[in-house]
């Protein structure tokens, strides 16, 4: 009875344990999936650079000085083309969001601002990847961004501290 | 008994080894599979898992939207094939053309707001602008801005030169920037003063007219200056951008004429030297921005025909009003706020009652959200309040001084305005919105389309409660 008993309620801990596990399972996945969508998200993109520009590491603030076109020369003295997808594409709002920290319609508003008060002047916009690529790659001082697999050896990767 | 434990355990074991190896193995194959289908996959395919983390659910997911895209991408417009060509082919000297052009349609219940709005509304608002950018060399661009505004009795639609300016960084380094400009340049005041005649950069149809008067937008807008700019990085917080200028204002125009001498004069005002500066701190993701801009104006009055009824002595003025501006911006809220406290000052030589020693000051200030539902629908509420005398403020003590010429007149002391309205951002270049305004006062109406009558010095027809209702569409490029 008592053997019984306990082999009983150790079946019974074992079915549980075994649910417990197959819960913890599930919810490792599901924190592998998300790291490894973050860890996607933050890894196929780059920041790229004409071949002709000798940063190859540039800060965040930097960074963000020249998407706000506030920074308009290298530090050799040569200027700064900046190229931008359209605002409704998505990996310009992915890099505006996770590299440069701020929402597209605010950079959308600076460059405004910049353009119509005569203070400034606008990114330059290209239509698809290819042509950013193609735009990059011969324009001197160009930086830009694309996604991994767009990328070949015509553009620098630009390493972001 | 304890035999039964143990192979129990050890089962356990083996089993739980086994869940986690099979485990493993299911991850490394969805991992595998996942990475594979990416590299073989379009890039944009790859964003739809990348956009996981990002926490605004794309607008893009809507069917509508889809299409639209789609629709672009496969029919490009004649202006848009000429705008691609513009903007793909290589110009000299990083030349950069933009533009816009607005439309709006007004309609108010009483009083005129930009040409004979109340009897049945008006096309009476048209906006606008070419300009073109240049940058020959690595520290030096050249601007200029062309503007046509046709708007009501003060702006004829004639086009005129906004901006020229001439602009040289003088010291550049990572996050630190000065620079000189010098020309015509726009006044910056307040957060949308510089593009107040671009739709797509205001808030509004409107904008809150107890800071940014169209009446005297001649005065405000621009000016002949030599200007000093700075962008400073503020520890690790964000960036201070500061201007101080050296101004010649714009005065010789009949709306500024008719705002500061209360009707359009025989005589001219005179140019005389001012001052602008402004300061906005902005962190560095643009969530918070915090501003305070200054102006001290000077214009001084000379008359040319003594014999007029209507002619004032050579009286001198000044304008020195102080704006604290202040935004926050979320994903989805926009709140924005500024205050204005607006001093005047006449001196004792208009020989006019009605003008010399007069000083009062002004103030205005105005509450703002912005929401944006969907990236391409967004909505405003606001609550605007201007009072001409901040010691008197429902024009009582104003209409006491002349009871005989001015009762019934003390709304036009203040104005109280709440709009609400929306906009829809059609694509990134079109836009289309309409708002709606219920406003207790006519403060800010223009002199110009709301005459007074010579012989009582009343507005001939101006009513206290009204309401105004605009559309407008616009196009930039």
């Amino acid at each position: 009875m008592n053997l019984f008993h306990f082999s009983l309620q150790a079946q019974f801990s074992r079915h549980c344990f075994l649910k417990t596990r197959a819960c913890l399972c599930f919810a490792l996945t599901v924190c592998l999936w998300v790291v490894a969508a973050e860890v996607r998200a933050n890894d196929h993109y780059e920041i790229v650079t004409n071949p002709g520009v000798n940063e190859k590491t540039l800060s965040v603030n930097s960074l963000r000085s020249i998407f706000s076109m506030r920074l308009k020369t290298w530090s050799d003295g040569t200027k700064i083309r900046v190229f931008v997808l359209s605002d409704d594409d998505q990996l310009h709002q992915i890099v505006s969001k996770e590299k440069l920290n701020v929402f597209p319609y605010q950079l959308r508003s600076t460059w405004d601002r910049l353009v119509f008060s005569g203070t400034g002047q606008a990114p330059i916009k290209v239509n698809s990847s290819e042509e950013m690529l193609a735009r990059i790659a011969t324009t001197p001082g160009a930086i830009g961004y694309l996604w991994r697999a767009n990328i070949n050896e015509n553009v620098n990767v630009l390493e972001i501290k | 008994m304890k035999m039964l434990t143990c192979s129990r355990l050890s089962s356990y074991f083996s089993s739980s080894v086994r869940w986690l190896g099979k485990g493993v193995a299911v991850l490394w194959v969805i991992g595998d599979v996942s990475v594979q289908a990416q590299q073989l996959d379009q890039p944009q395919k790859q964003s739809e898992s990348a956009q996981a983390p990002v926490k605004w659910v794309q607008a893009k997911d809507l069917p509508a939207e889809a299409t639209e895209a789609g629709n672009s991408k496969e029919k490009p417009g004649v202006i848009s094939t000429v705008l691609n060509w513009w903007h793909s082919t290589d110009r000299p000297g990083d030349l950069q053309i933009h533009g816009f052009v607005s439309q709006a349609y007004i309609t108010t219940s009483d009083n005129d707001v930009f040409g004979n709005s109340d009897k049945g509304g008006s096309f009476g608002l048209t906006e606008a602008g070419l300009n073109a950018s240049l940058r020959p060399l690595p520290r030096l661009q050249l601007s200029a801005q062309v503007l046509s505004r046709r708007a009501g009795e003060g702006n004829s639609g004639m086009p005129r030169l906004d901006y020229a300016i001439f602009d040289y960084r003088l010291y550049s380094q990572e996050v630190n920037q000065f620079g000189i400009r010098v020309g015509r340049l726009k006044n910056p005041f307040g957060f949308y003063n510089e593009t107040r005649d671009v739709a797509f950069t205001r808030p509004s149809i409107m904008l809150p007219q107890s800071i940014y008067f169209d009446r005297t937008r001649n005065l405000g807008l621009s000016s002949d200056s030599v200007q000093l700019y700075g962008d400073t990085a503020v520890s690790d917080w964000g960036t201070l951008s500061t201007q101080f200028g050296v101004t010649l204002p714009v005065v010789n125009n009949r709306d500024t004429e008719s705002s500061l001498l209360g009707l359009v004069r025989p005589g001219e005002l005179n140019r005389e030297i001012s001052y602008i500066g402004r300061g906005i701190f902005e962190t560095n993701d643009k969530r918070l921005r915090l501003g305070i801009s200054g102006i001290w104006l000077n214009t001084s009055y000379d008359p040319k025909k003594l014999s007029s009824p209507l002619e004032l002595g050579p009286g001198a003025l000044e304008f020195t009003p102080v704006i604290f501006s202040a935004q926050y911006n979320s994903e989805r809220w926009t709140l924005t706020s500024e205050y204005a406290i607006r001093p005047f000052s006449y001196d004792r030589n208009f020989k006019n009652t009605r003008l010399d020693g007069q000083h009062f000051v002004g103030e205005s200030y105005y509450f703002q959200g912005e929401y944006r539902f969907t990236p391409n629908w967004e909505g405003f509420l606001r609550y605007d309040a201007l009072f001409i005398d901040r010691s008197d403020r429902d024009g009582s003590d104003w209409v006491a001084k002349n009871p005989g010429g001015r009762s019934g007149l003390g709304h036009s002391r203040f104005a109280k305005d709440i709009a609400v309205g929306i906009r829809w951002n059609v694509t990134p270049a079109f836009m289309l919105r309409a708002e709606y305004h219920h406003v207790n006062g006519t403060g800010w109406l223009s002199g110009l389309d709301n005459p007074i009558d010579l012989k009582t010095g009343r507005p001939i027809d101006t009513h206290q409660y009204w309401d105004l209702f605009a559309i407008q569409a616009s196009y930039r490029f």
